[in-house]
Order: structure tokens, then sequence, then C-alpha cells
């Protein structure tokens, strides 16, 4: 076999040289780089500070104005590199594209920077983000660290996690963007923490979500209000409800705000381990997680104790869902079909305004009516991130910042554009700014403005891993 | 891309070097090697890059310890029998139903219009994609489906979709009657192209006249006199629809069960997890899905061996009637109740691409509407025109070099090495999934070698390598079906055409051009439908290798059926199988009308 001889000859040169001469090279020619930076700037600084001590008198107020105008400075000379360096250029936009609207959106946001910056925008569409995370995970694999085919990706929660666990996410630039600062990130959490880990300048803000509910209202008048109502709704009409597999996203959610609704009336103790890392020891016999529930402390062993309430309730709930429980649907968009087949009467989704822009689409009936649960709404951001390997890494920001300017987030809020909730803060915008958010008449399906009375935080994103493996174990296989 | 141009420059030389024989003689020798390089090299890198995770050897998750951990863990899997028997079930008992259908429509209609009718009605759903197929299937027996519309509320006085088990039956009873719906016609479509040989078939359809002359049953003298000769050609096809049903991810993840789903679904959902990890166990699971469809192509070999053992006697026992009438009018029955399954699908999915509001029980929409289409037909311009340069590409370099490799194989007067033919098949007996993560793997390094060397990167190059990426990995899949096609009926050529032919002092290629291909008309643009068929079906293999850059008819499809609504999905699944028709269409018309033309 002469051709499998030239081919492991290939392979081999490829592996062992390669990989040894971009690590080599590249690797510290950066680190080069990134020390000659921070060398230069302390030396600026301590001689600019030794001038001015050395001046005479200096209050602290104007040393730190100094400090802040250096800094604001050396901003806009970032700034303005990345302006500069970032036009004219392609970005590949991985994002989720199973959604007309979103995906119309995307358009609009590429005819804007193309005005703008002459960037051509492609939105590469995902069927799910996790494609882009094995995408940039295969890249990294074949020791390509500069050229990666991810310019932008459309990120949050476990992909986050992920992504940023295995060193895949490009660091400290999105709290660097010029309108970043339009979130009031000092005061604000949401933005730079996703699912309580904090971002780290690794993602930019894109817009908010929370899960609200919607019904047919030829099928039942009076939909479920707390997780209580809806055991007794399901008991009531049997097979007319049920929650995507997980680990999808949207059935997850629907677990994670059961289980945040579960622990409502728990010790503050028991509560505060929803916001930690899931822990497990492997010692604890699986099969009687009560009973090591009981006895082990709850830091060394969370993960039973805070879980067993959502299995007891799932216990009792299953056999009253759509195929008795037995069988899933895979995603929020089969249960939204289901639902105009009429097989469901009941169902969520985590992007309110895609309900009534279905119903004006025929993808669901005009009976359908959106509301938000009375005990709490699941609540998350979702953000945009560029891999450490992004060919076009300057026209991301770029693009990364135009997606957090007012006049886009403003336009992405309308309802019938995409409805998206804004990142921003409305009292640090200028008037004319905050006239972009006007609001217009809504339609009969839509949820009304308001309706989420309050909002539930995401547990730590470790918990949808112990979410799903748990729900995996008990019910991925039916008797 | 670097052994294409070594392997250019070396056919150059070589061209020069040998200089007494003409470059078609010299072409046709290159081209099983040529053949070789372009499968080795993807099959190869692609299962180097599965085998290695699975044993633990996975240097972007840190993971060095080679071991058999990742099948521990495969083992520990809840449900990982039912996986594999749901797998195994489906896959065997869907391609021995509709081989059984097939004999029994060839055996009742042969040397019958009605075959050729029934052929014309059945291809349409050869070229359906198979996520579309599956749709439309699922959406006949769902509980709110057109099955139960066509009986609500009259008959049953339902006002809301019931409670039902279709689709997404524990036992997998869905993915079998899809499967089946899919594969019938493309085994019927082998047969009739292997009838289709002007020699075979004439010499079978006068054997079968015999028969019919010596007081033999019409379905009987097909199974003695027919089936034998003919069953050798449909082996390999057979095989080929054993291992995809096995392991094919698009029906069972859209008609199969969840709790658990069939092997293939789960391992790609292991690949695509968040959790990094679980790569390792993905890649043991593609190794098992491997021994899983091997152990059911050896069952159906052993099958085959026995029921030849059993029933060779027979043959020759010169019995005339098994009840002959009676399966005659079953298989009319059962072709009508499939032709009418079909139809009912393929009228649901044209209403669903036109309908407004359509609530249960209502049998038709409550308005119709072209928005869906208006809003698919607006953005469908660069997929489209991705999917056929790919497809005419991938085909057309598909046919070349099948017909070249045929013809070195007539002109050493053996036949390929078993070798050619096992690395041949590979694209089809592994898992896709599984099989070209390791593959996207090794075109990156290439590519990014080739940068090297190159030392420029720009964009635009970037954009074309990924084109040739996708039709290299559609070649994989594309090249073993036109293999399949053509080489039966040009093995049973006739070789003393050819000999008078070089007897009487006609160069080779000018025997391969004017004798042999004129003979291969039909069978040629069959396999030409067949390999755009195939092409414009792939979904994976234009998704990975094409870095999702590329996006196709097929990509979009798949993506806005997971993530859009029937309507949406039922538009793109028409403008699916319109482009494939056409080809078929071409495939069944030109020969008719050349030959007609001839015999004037």
């Amino acid at each position: 076999m002469p051709v499998i001889k030239f081919f492991a000859i290939y392979c081999g040169k490829l592996n062992l040289e390669n990989l040894k001469l971009n690590f080599g090279e590249i690797k510290l020619s950066r680190l080069t780089l990134l020390l000659t930076v921070l060398f230069t700037l302390t030396l600026m600084l301590t001689l600019m500070l030794t001038l001015s001590v050395s001046a005479g008198e200096v209050t602290p107020s104007i040393k730190s104005n100094v400090k802040s105008s250096i800094q604001s400075n050396e901003q806009a000379e970032h700034w303005q590199n990345i302006e500069s360096g970032g036009r004219n250029q392609a970005v590949f936009f991985h994002a989720w594209g199973g959604d007309p609207q979103i995906n119309s959106y995307i358009r609009w946001v590429a005819q804007q920077v193309k005005a703008k910056y002459n960037i051509t925008l492609q939105q590469v569409k995902l069927t799910d983000t996790s494609e882009a995370v094995s995408r940039v995970l295969a890249e990294k694999s074949a020791n390509n660290n500069s050229q990666g085919s991810v310019d932008l990706v459309w990120i949050n929660g476990a992909n986050f996690a992920a992504m940023a666990e295995h060193s895949l996410l490009l660091k400290n630039w999105a709290n660097k963007l010029p309108n970043f600062a339009l979130t009031d990130p000092d005061n604000n959490p949401t933005v730079t923490l996703d699912f309580g880990v904090p971002t780290q300048g690794m993602e930019s803000p894109w817009g908010q979500a929370s899960l609200s509910f919607y019904y047919d209202q030829l099928a039942t008048t009076n939909p479920p209000q707390t997780l209580d109502e809806l055991l007794a709704w399901s008991q009531k009409n049997p097979g007319r409800f049920s929650y995507p597999k997980p680990p999808d996203f949207l059935g997850i959610s629907f677990l994670k705000y059961a289980l945040v609704v579960l622990h409502q009336q728990s010790d503050e103790r028991i509560k505060a381990q929803l916001y930690m890392p899931a822990t497990h020891s492997v010692t604890q016999p699986e099969t009687s997680p009560a009973a090591s529930a009981v006895t082990s402390p709850a830091a060394l062993n969370n993960r039973d104790l805070i879980l067993q309430p959502l299995w007891d309730f799932l216990d009792e709930f299953h056999p009253h869902l759509w195929r008795k429980g037995e069988y899933f649907m895979q995603s929020g968009v089969e249960m939204r079909r289901l639902v105009d087949d009429t097989e469901l009467s009941l169902a969520f989704t985590f992007s309110a305004p895609e309900v009534p822009a279905a119903v004006k689409r025929y993808d669901l009936p005009p009976s359908i009516r959106s509301y938000a649960m009375r005990d709490g709404s699941l609540s998350n951001t979702h953000f945009v991130g560029i891999p450490y390997n992004a060919s076009h890494q300057q026209s991301a920001q770029l693009v990364a910042n135009f997606l957090l300017s007012p006049a886009a987030q403003a336009y992405k809020q309308q309802a019938n554009v995409w409805g998206d909730r804004s990142v921003l803060v409305h009292a640090i915008l200028t008037k004319e700014q905050q006239a972009l958010f006007q609001t217009e008449q809504a339609h009969p399906s839509a949820l009304a403005v308001n309706s989420i009375k309050m909002t539930l935080s995401e547990p730590h994103p470790s918990w949808v891993k112990a979410i799903a493996d748990g729900w995996q174990a008990r019910y991925g296989v039916s008797q | 891309m670097s052994q294409i141009n070594s392997t250019v420059v070396t056919r150059n030389t070589e061209q020069a070097l040998a200089q007494p024989t003409d470059w078609f003689t010299v072409l046709v020798k290159l081209s099983p090697k040529l053949l070789l390089l372009l499968l080795v090299v993807p099959v190869f890198g692609g299962l180097i890059g599965v085998i290695l995770p699975a044993f633990g050897w996975a240097p972007v998750l840190n993971q060095y310890n080679i071991g058999l951990q990742a099948f521990t863990a495969l083992w520990q899997t809840a449900g990982i029998g039912q996986m594999i028997m749901l797998s195994a079930t489906t896959g065997f008992i869907s391609t021995f139903v509709a081989f059984v259908i097939t004999l029994m429509i060839l055996a009742a209609f042969f040397n019958s219009v009605w075959l050729a009718r029934i052929q014309q009605i059945l291809s349409p759903i050869l070229v359906i994609p198979h996520a579309a197929a599956a749709i439309a299937v699922g959406f006949l027996i769902a509980p709110s489906g057109m099955l139960a519309r066509l009986i609500s509320p009259w008959l049953t006085g339902w006002d809301f979709a019931p409670h039902g088990i279709f689709p997404h039956d524990p036992y997998g009873l869905s993915i079998i009657v899809g499967l089946t719906l899919k594969e019938l016609p493309f085994l019927l479509l082998m047969a009739l192209g292997a009838l289709a040989q002007p020699e075979l078939g004439k010499k079978l359809r006068q054997q079968h006249k015999v028969a019919l002359n010596l007081g033999y049953c019409p379905m009987t003298a097909f199974f003695k006199v027919i089936l034998p000769s003919l069953y050798p050609l449909l082996r390999l096809p057979l095989l080929a629809v054993l291992a995809y049903a096995s392991s094919s991810v698009e029906m069972p993840l859209i008609l199969g069960p969840n709790t658990p789903p069939t092997l293939a679904v789960a391992i790609m959902h292991w690949f695509n997890d968040v959790d990094l990890n679980l790569r390792l166990k993905a890649s043991a699971g593609a190794l098992l899905q491997l021994v899983v469809t091997g152990g059911i192509l050896a069952l159906w070999l052993l099958a085959e061996k026995a029921i030849r053992a059993f029933f060779s006697d027979s043959l020759t026992n010169g019995k005339r009637e098994y009840g002959g009438a009676y399966f005659q009018k079953l298989t009319s029955v059962i072709t009508l109740l499939v032709v009418i399954f079909i139809s009912l699908a393929l009228v649901g999915l044209v209403m669903w691409s036109v309908a407004g509001f359509w609530r249960f029980p209502a049998l038709l929409p409550d308005t119709l509407t072209l928005l869906h289409w208006q809003s698919a037909v607006m953005q469908m311009g660069t997929p489209l025109i991705n999917t056929l340069v790919i497809g005419a590409i991938t085909t057309l370099l598909a046919i070349i070099l099948t017909l070249l490799c045929l013809e070195s194989e007539q002109m050493r007067g053996k036949k390929v090495s078993g070798f050619i033919s096992f690395i041949l098949y590979m694209p089809l007996l592994v898992p896709s999934i599984a099989f070209l993560f390791g593959l996207v793997l090794v075109q990156q390094l290439a590519q990014q070698s080739l940068a090297e060397l190159s030392h420029q990167s720009s964009n635009v190059k970037t954009v074309y390598i990924n084109y040739i990426n996708v039709i290299i990995t559609h070649l994989l899949f594309v090249l073993p079906y036109v293999f399949l096609s053509l080489s039966s009926s040009y093995r049973q050529l006739d070789q003393r055409f050819a000999i008078v032919a070089a007897s009487l002092g006609a160069k080779p290629s000018k025997v391969f051009f004017k004798v042999k291909l004129p003979q291969l008309f039909s069978a040629i643009l069959i396999a030409v439908a067949l390999g755009l068929a195939i092409s414009f079906g792939q979904y994976l293999p234009t998704l990975l290798a094409g870095g999702g850059r590329i996006s196709t008819i097929s990509t979009e499809a798949v993506t806005l059926a997971n993530g859009a609504s029937r309507r949406t999905s039922a538009v793109y699944a028409l403008m699916q199988m319109l482009l494939p028709l056409l080809g078929f269409i071409l495939a069944w018309l030109l020969p008719k009308f050349i030959y007609k033309s001839a015999q004037r």
C-alpha cells in the first residue's frame, strides 16, 4: 500500500512539525509583543506620575484624573486601531438560524455594517450552537490558531462555559467596546455574568430573555399561574402539556424554572447552593440519592440534595404529560408545532415575541394567548463571543459594538422585528436615544408589557449538566 | 489537494514516458489509482479521527490515556441495549420489507406497462430528502395527521387531536414505515436499471416468455427464471441500503422514539453535546455502530445462503403454480396502498406549503397563501446555485472515474481488487456523522499545510477550498452509488461487440466511446440522475466539510425543518424534490426518445 504509506508520512509530518512550529513561533511572538506593550505602558505611567509628583503638590483627584485621561486616551486609540483595521472585511457570524425573524434582523444588521464599515457580515445558520463550539475545537485540534472560520458566535450558558473552560474565546475585548458603557456594567451584573459565570470580557451582551407561557384559548380558559397549578391543570387535562427533551435548551429551562420554584420555600442555605457549582462525590451510592442527601454535608454533595424535590415533582407530573411522559419532543419549535396541531394546549417559550410572529405567519392559531407565571419567570442574558482564533477579530468587534448601539438594540426590541429585550440601561441613554425605544400597538397573542412580575435568576451553569444527567438516568429510558 | 496535484503531475510525466500507447489507455490504467487515492485518504483519515479518540487519545481534550474507558462509559449508558436493538431491527426489517415488496411488484408486473408506471409514481420518493420524507410521513400518521383528519370529527367525534403513539412509537414502527417507503423506489430503480441493459434485459424477457409458454404462472416464472439472474446485481445495492438504514440519522430523529433513540442518533447527540468529553464515548459508539451494521450485513448474507440452500431444489421441481393469482391481487392491493400513502403525503406536503390557518380536524386549510413560497424563494438564490454546481461537478467526476475504472477492469481482464471494492463501500458502511468529524479534521490539516506552503491566505481561497472539500466529501457518497448502479451494467456488457470492433482495427478509445458507451446510455443517465439526487440530498457532509459556509437547499431545509414551521419545510422539501426529479425524468425520457429516432 504505497498510498497508505504516503498518507501516514503526510499526516505524521503535519502533526509533528507543524504543531511545534505553530506553538513555538506564534505563542512566543505574541507573548513578546504583549510583554513589550506592558513594559512600555508601565514605563510611561511611572514617568508621568514621577513628573507630576515632582512638579509639586498633587491632589488625589487630579492624580486619578490624569490616570483616567491616560486610560481613556488609550481606549480611544485602541478603538481607533480596531476601527481602521476592521474595515472592509468579512465577518462569519455563527448564530442559531431556526427563526426567520431573527435571521432577517441579522440581515438588517449586515446592511448596516456594510454601509458603516464596509463589513460583509454573513450569518452561518446553526441548528445548535454547540456546532460552532465543535468547529472551533476541531480547528484547535488541527492546530489552526489564527485562521479560524468562526469570527463571531451567538452564545450563552453552558456553551459559553464549555468554550471558556477550553480557552476557545478571545479574552478582555467586550469590556472595551465603546457602547458597552451604555449597559452600566458597574451596577448591572446581568451583562457581566453569564448564568453566574463572570464573562471577563470574553463576550458582549446582546439581549435578554425570559420564560413565558402561551395557551390555546379554545382548549383551556384558565391556564395555570403557578407550578402547583400546572400539576393540577395537567391532571385535569391529561396529555396536553409537555416539555422538550433535555438537554434541549428550552426543556432544561423549564426544569430549572421548576427547580427554582420548588426551592422558593427552602432554607436560605440550601437555596444558595443553586448559585454555586453542583457537586457530587462519587463515593456516594447513586442508587439511593435520598438517603445519601440526608447523611452527607451539603457542601460536599449538594447535587442530590438540591435535585431530589425536582425528581419527586416529575415523578408525579410525568404520567399526565403528552404521550404519558414516555416520549418528549426534540425542541421548542416542535412543541409550537404540536400546539398548532392541537395536540398540546399549553406551551412555553424563551422568546415571547415569537408567539405573535408565529400567529402572523399562520404557524399558530389566532386563539393563542401569552402570559407569564405568577411564581416567577426564569431570565437570562445572551451574548456574542469571538473565538481565540477568529480570522477577523477586529471586524467582529466592530459588529459586536454595533449590536450594542441604541439604534440596533431599539430596532431589535420592536415586536414586529424580533422583540428581544434590550440590554442597555434606559436611564443612561440620552433623550434622543430613549426616543428610539417607543413601543407600538400590541398583537392580541403577544405578551402584555410588564406582565413579568418576578424574575428568577438562572442557577449556576453546572446545574444544567447535573439536571440533564439525572434526567437521562431517571427518564431517559422508558420501560 | 496536494495529492490531486501530485497525481496530475505523475499522470503527465507518465504520459510523456509512455509514448507508444495512446493517452486514453494511460488514463484508463491510472484511474483505479486515482479512485483509490480519492477514497483512501478521506476514509482512512476520517476513521483514524474516530478510532484514536475511541481508545482515549484526544490531544484537544487533554486525553492521552490509551485504554478502554470510552467503551466502559458506552456500556454503562442507560438503554444501550435498546439502542442497538432499535437500530438493528429497524434497519433489517425495513430493508427486508422493501425488498419483498420490490420483488412482488417486479414479479406481478414483469413485462407489463404497469411496471414503468409504478416506477414513475414511486421515483419521486427517491429524490425527496430523508428529512422531508420523514416529516411528510410523520404528518400522515400523527394524531393530528391526514389519516385522522379524514375520519374526524364525523366518525370519531375528535375536536382536538387524539392521543396516539405515532410517530415516535417506542417499537420503531414509524421509522420502519419511513425507511421502507424510501428504500422501495431505490431498490426498484436498481432492479430496473439492471433490467434496462439491452443484452441482459432482452435475454431475461425471452426466458420469461419461454417459461410462460411452458405453463408457468407469471409470478412463478419471475421467481424461478428472472430472480436467480437478477439477484446478484441487486446484492450490493441491498447491502448499502441495509447499512444506511441501520445507521441513518434523519429518519429516526424525526420519526423515532427518543427514550432511548437509535444508536446513530445517540452518537450524533454525544458528538454535539456541549460536554466535549462525550466525544470519546461518541467515537466508541461510532465503532460500535460499525459492529452493529456489520452484524446485520452478515445476518443478511447468512439468510441469503440459507434461502439459497433451502429453495434451490424447488427451482427445478417443475411446479408451475403457487397461488399466483392470489399473490398477484395481494401485490396490487399493497402497491395501491403504497401509492395512496405516498400520494396523501405528497398532497399534504403541497397543501402545507400554501396553507394559511389549518386547525384540526379540518381536511383542507381554511385559507391559502403564497406567503411561505414568497419568503422562501427570496432567500433561495445562493443555496440553489451551490446545490446545482456542487451536484453537477461531483456527479461528472464520479461518472468519468467510474467509467474509466470499469474500462480498466475490462482491459486487464479481471475485476478491480477486493481492496478497492472494500474501500469503495466504506463511506456507505461507516455512520457518516462519526466518519465525517474525523474527515473534517484531516481536511483542515491539509488546508492549513497548504496555506503554510503557499505563504498566503485570502478569504476567496478559503471559500474555494471549502467548495473543493465539499465536492470531495460528496464524492465519497456519490461514487459508491454511481459505481453500484453502473458496474453491474458495465460488467454484463457483451464483450463480443468490443472484440469485433477491436479486430476491425478500432483503437481502445474508439471502442469505448463508439461501442460501449452507446450501449450503456440509459444506465449512465440513470446513474447521473442518481448521483445528482444523492449529492442534492447530502446534509451532514455539506455542513461539516463546507464549514457551514456553503449553504445548499439541503442544509437550509434541514435547518428549517429543525427550527421552523411545517409550512416552510414543506416549501423546501418540494423544492428539493423538483431539482432531482428533472434529472430522473430526463433519464427516463431520453433513451426512449433516442432509440425511437434510431429505429426510424
